[in-house]
């Protein structure tokens, strides 16, 4: 059974438009949606966070702005400014990409005083931590919620959307477990539809980066009609991450060790039956 | 009135005689308008299935409570007993005549009787004249709209039929706005039956709307919706449906030689990259659509309208044919000539595998483009192997001895989905009640494209309420009426706001979807009075028997039985597929 009812649900969406090529008219429209539909944030570039946070005077809805995005391998300092200048400009919550390739280098140090400068210069402002996690190992995705922890942020979150893959059930119930309760858990990066975001509350996310909002809203007013049918019983591969391993994508490391990992797994020979 | 005009019209051909039918605003309600009320209206009137082309057999034109009002809302539906299944049928069209109809001033015109001579009728705020059309007998689908166009007002909407509505094809169509069709089905085929080339309306009355604040919010919210979404957004608007042909034969579900194959090898060919680089002039759209999935194209020799995705298929893969050019111009010569392209194409796929199988004479051969528009003309025609191949597919294979070649539900044609590749297209086509139709309940939605949820394609788990709730929500949406397009963009709450503010009546998502399983049931009911029970609600034994060698939907058969059974259970049918008392005392039918 779904125990969500639409008013929880739009609450925990940042409604997401960060496309390089969006125009102002991208941003207007998102911003009328989530007045709309009364999402939590939008979640935009930091050139927007002004026109947004005008657009969304007296709704209620949040600016939500990114920084060190997409790649999240610049400086401290940059990373630092820039969430300064979005705060300022009216961002109530900042989503920085972690050092990915300090984290994977095991420079720990310099990836925990990365985010700790982000969160020194956000001041009031909530920070997110994306690991983006199609980057890394399991072990690494650990790493990176600790330090995350470590460093002050209040959340960690999966995905900038822009890397190999997005967010997976099995990466989220990782963070959960890793932070604890207390700590948010952001999804995002490929959650199209009610069922995707479904799978991912479940599996322990609070907050959904998503830019089919509203189709996910509409989705859960469809579910009422039919909900045993929704929510079969699926294959589990057709969510997993090592299914969307790609080799032009991700690092050969990451991509051999998600590879391994379905050798052991256990839904391998039920999927490779039901497929041939 | 908000919403809907009031004003419905019956007028005899035979006598002139028109009178008003009154509806009760229950009836509206419960049965919306277009395709709801069409055959809500149809089953009163004909209550025993009639012979299509009897003089007393009711064809009626319909619009909606939204027609004319938010974007799309410019289609209508036409409904009657299709000559080509035996089935209730309802046929729909895009372009701005459903619109146009209802500035009119009408909901519904009711046309029964046979005139003596040709006529087409003139509906100008609300009054109707029948006149002479013995000058536009034998024009084609664009002279006939050019004719009626000379002699009518500024902005009349014109729908007609070509020589294939006046021959009784049946699986004629219903052209309108120069190349939009309400095809399936054989609508147009009445039309000629009745003598009624064309009905052209005009008009300035415009619809009240309810609540004009909501109205207008709800207008802002859609265009977002439509903008942001992929499929509307951008696929439909920069490669149209054919957009399709590529995803669904990297599916393998392209049914390829009259579906005996997934996969052409040729779809890059004639998929809708290919038209945007070699035949694509711009794109069309209909009544306040943003989004435009339409195409207008150029062949070397001539200029028209599509083809649309079913088309592409129907005279491409299906026929083993890569020629675009050809494809485009049979697709030409289908809306000059008044034809539906699905069933004329896989007719055609029909008889080429008929030849093969040695069964038919008639050299017909796979690939050949060269004499495909020359077997479209000979069908509209009815002129040599032509008069064979109007029989339509079912009619055509049972004639030469081999009945299960003709890849057909109920005598309709099933479109470019191989059911093998979706199971729940399956359990929808099969349970149709047009027949073989994908548009009854579009499962491709969440089977292929993920919408609104992607469910696994080779499972039947889940599959009968999903259909189910499928073909209901395409009732609702036939009978509002607007473009099924939207359904990618928006759910069914977003209609049931739609017609709240419209109409003013507090539509709650559960009683929209309440009349549409009531609508759905009422087809039903006439289905099985016309003999359809269980052992109709079938498919092609190539799709139990017979399984793919290559591509991914390869090794798979349909499993029907194991959802047909469900399927009745949910929609409250007994086992021979007939609606319970029970079901029938809850929808108050």
């Amino acid at each position: 059974m779904i125990d969500l009812d639409k008013e929880t649900l739009v609450k925990m969406i940042d409604h997401t438009e960060l496309s390089a090529h969006s125009g102002e008219k991208k941003i207007a429209n998102l911003c009328g949606e989530a007045r709309s539909f009364g999402f939590y944030t939008v979640c935009i570039n930091g050139g927007y966070t002004r026109y947004a946070f005008e657009k969304l005077q007296g709704s209620g809805v949040l600016v939500c702005t990114v920084v060190g995005f997409p790649l999240g391998a610049g400086t401290p300092t940059a990373k630092a400014f820039e969430a300064a200048e979005a705060v300022k400009n009216g961002a109530a919550e900042i989503d920085m990409v972690i050092h990915v390739g300090a984290l994977r280098d095991r420079k720990l140090d310099l990836v925990r005083d990365d985010i700790r400068a982000v969160v020194d210069a956000s001041g009031p402002a909530l920070v997110k931590v994306i690991l983006e996690t199609c980057f890394l190992t399991d072990e690494e995705i650990v790493s990176g919620c600790r330090l995350s922890v470590e460093a002050g942020a209040k959340f960690v979150k999966t995905s900038t959307g822009f890397g190999a893959f997005g967010a997976f059930p099995d990466h989220v119930r990782l963070m959960r477990r890793t932070v604890g309760p207390d700590i948010g858990v952001k999804a995002s990066g490929g959650i199209r539809n009610f069922k995707d975001a479904w799978r991912l509350i479940r599996a322990g996310a609070s907050r959904l980066g998503v830019s089919s909002s509203v189709a996910i809203v509409e989705g859960l007013s469809l579910y009422k009609f039919a909900p045993a049918a929704w929510l079969e019983e699926e294959i589990p591969c057709h969510f997993c991450p090592s299914r969307f391993a790609s080799i032009d994508k991700q690092p050969k490391a990451v991509y051999a060790y998600y590879k391994k990992k379905c050798q052991s797994c256990p839904h391998l020979e039920p999927f490779n039956k039901f497929y041939e | 009135m908000n919403g809907w005009m009031g004003k419905i019209i019956q007028i005899d051909l035979g006598s002139n005689r028109q009178q008003a039918l009154p509806v009760t605003p229950e009836t509206l309600r419960r049965f919306l308008g277009g395709r709801g009320l069409g055959v809500k209206l149809y089953t009163d009137l004909c209550p025993d299935p009639l012979d299509p082309f009897a003089a007393e057999n009711a064809l009626i034109f319909m619009t909606g409570p939204l027609t004319g009002t938010v974007m799309t809302s410019g289609r209508y539906q036409v409904v009657s007993r299709s000559p080509l299944t035996g089935t209730i049928c309802d046929s729909s069209s895009g372009g701005s005549f459903g619109a146009v109809l209802k500035s009119a001033g009408l909901d519904g015109l009711v046309i029964r009787g046979r005139a003596d001579h040709p006529v087409y009728l003139f509906i100008n705020d609300g009054g109707i004249e029948v006149r002479d059309a013995a000058d536009l007998w034998g024009l084609n689908t664009q002279q006939t709209q050019k004719a009626i166009h000379e002699r009518t007002p500024a902005k009349t909407s014109v729908a007609c039929i070509g020589p294939a509505g006046e021959n009784r094809v049946p699986f004629a169509a219903i052209m309108n706005d120069r190349d939009r069709a309400a095809g399936r089905g054989g609508m147009g085929a009445i039309m000629g039956s009745k003598n009624l080339k064309a009905v052209a309306a005009s008009g300035n009355r415009a619809v009240v709307i309810a609540d004009p604040e909501a109205y207008q919010a709800m207008n802002a919210r859609l265009d977002r919706a439509v903008d942001k979404n992929p499929v509307t957004g951008k696929s439909l608007q920069v490669l149209g449906t054919p957009v399709l042909v590529n995803v669904i034969n990297a599916h393998g579900m392209f049914p390829t030689r009259n579906f005996r194959s997934g996969v052409f090898n040729d779809a890059e060919g004639i998929s809708g990259e290919k038209i945007a680089e070699t035949l694509l002039q711009r794109q069309s759209a209909c009544y306040k659509c943003p989004i435009g999935c339409g195409r207008t194209t150029k062949t070397r020799n001539r200029q028209g309208e599509g083809p649309e995705y079913e088309t592409v298929w129907a005279f491409g893969a299906q026929l083993g044919i890569s020629d675009l050019t050809a494809i485009a111009e049979a697709n030409y010569a289908c809306n000059e000539l008044g034809l539906d392209t699905i069933t004329m194409g896989s007719t055609i796929g029909c008889a080429m595998e008929l030849h093969e199988a040695g069964a038919l004479g008639e050299k017909m051969l796979w690939g050949d483009a060269n004499r495909l528009v020359g077997w479209v003309q000979d069908t509209a025609c009815r002129r040599g192997f032509g008069a064979e191949l109007g029989l339509g597919s079912r009619r055509l294979a049972a004639k030469y001895g081999r009945p299960e070649l003709a890849m057909q539900v109920k005598g309709m044609e099933i479109p470019a989905y191989d059911p093998r590749g979706a199971q729940g297209m399956a359990l929808s086509y099969a349970t149709s009640n047009r027949g073989g139709c994908h548009m009854r309940g579009y499962m491709i939605m969440p089977e292929i494209l993920g919408h609104p949820v992607f469910l696994d394609r080779f499972s039947t788990a889940g599959k009968p309420e999903i259909v189910a709730l499928f073909q209901d929500i395409a009732a609702v949406v036939d009978s509002a009426i607007l473009c099924r397009f939207l359904q990618f963009a928006m759910g069914i709450s977003t209609f049931s706001e739609m017609l709240r503010a419209v109409t003013g009546l507090d539509f709650s998502d559960e009683e929209l979807l309440t009349a549409g399983r009531r609508i759905y049931t009422l087809e039903r009911l006439f289905n099985n009075r016309a003999g359809f029970m269980r052992a109709d609600d079938t498919l092609p034994p190539r799709f139990f028997q017979e399984e793919f060698q290559t591509g991914s939907s390869r090794h798979r058969r349909v499993r029907l039985e194991e959802m047909l059974d469900a399927y009745y259970a949910v929609r409250g049918w007994d086992a021979q597929g007939a609606p319970s008392a029970a079901t029938l005392a809850e929808l108050g039918l």
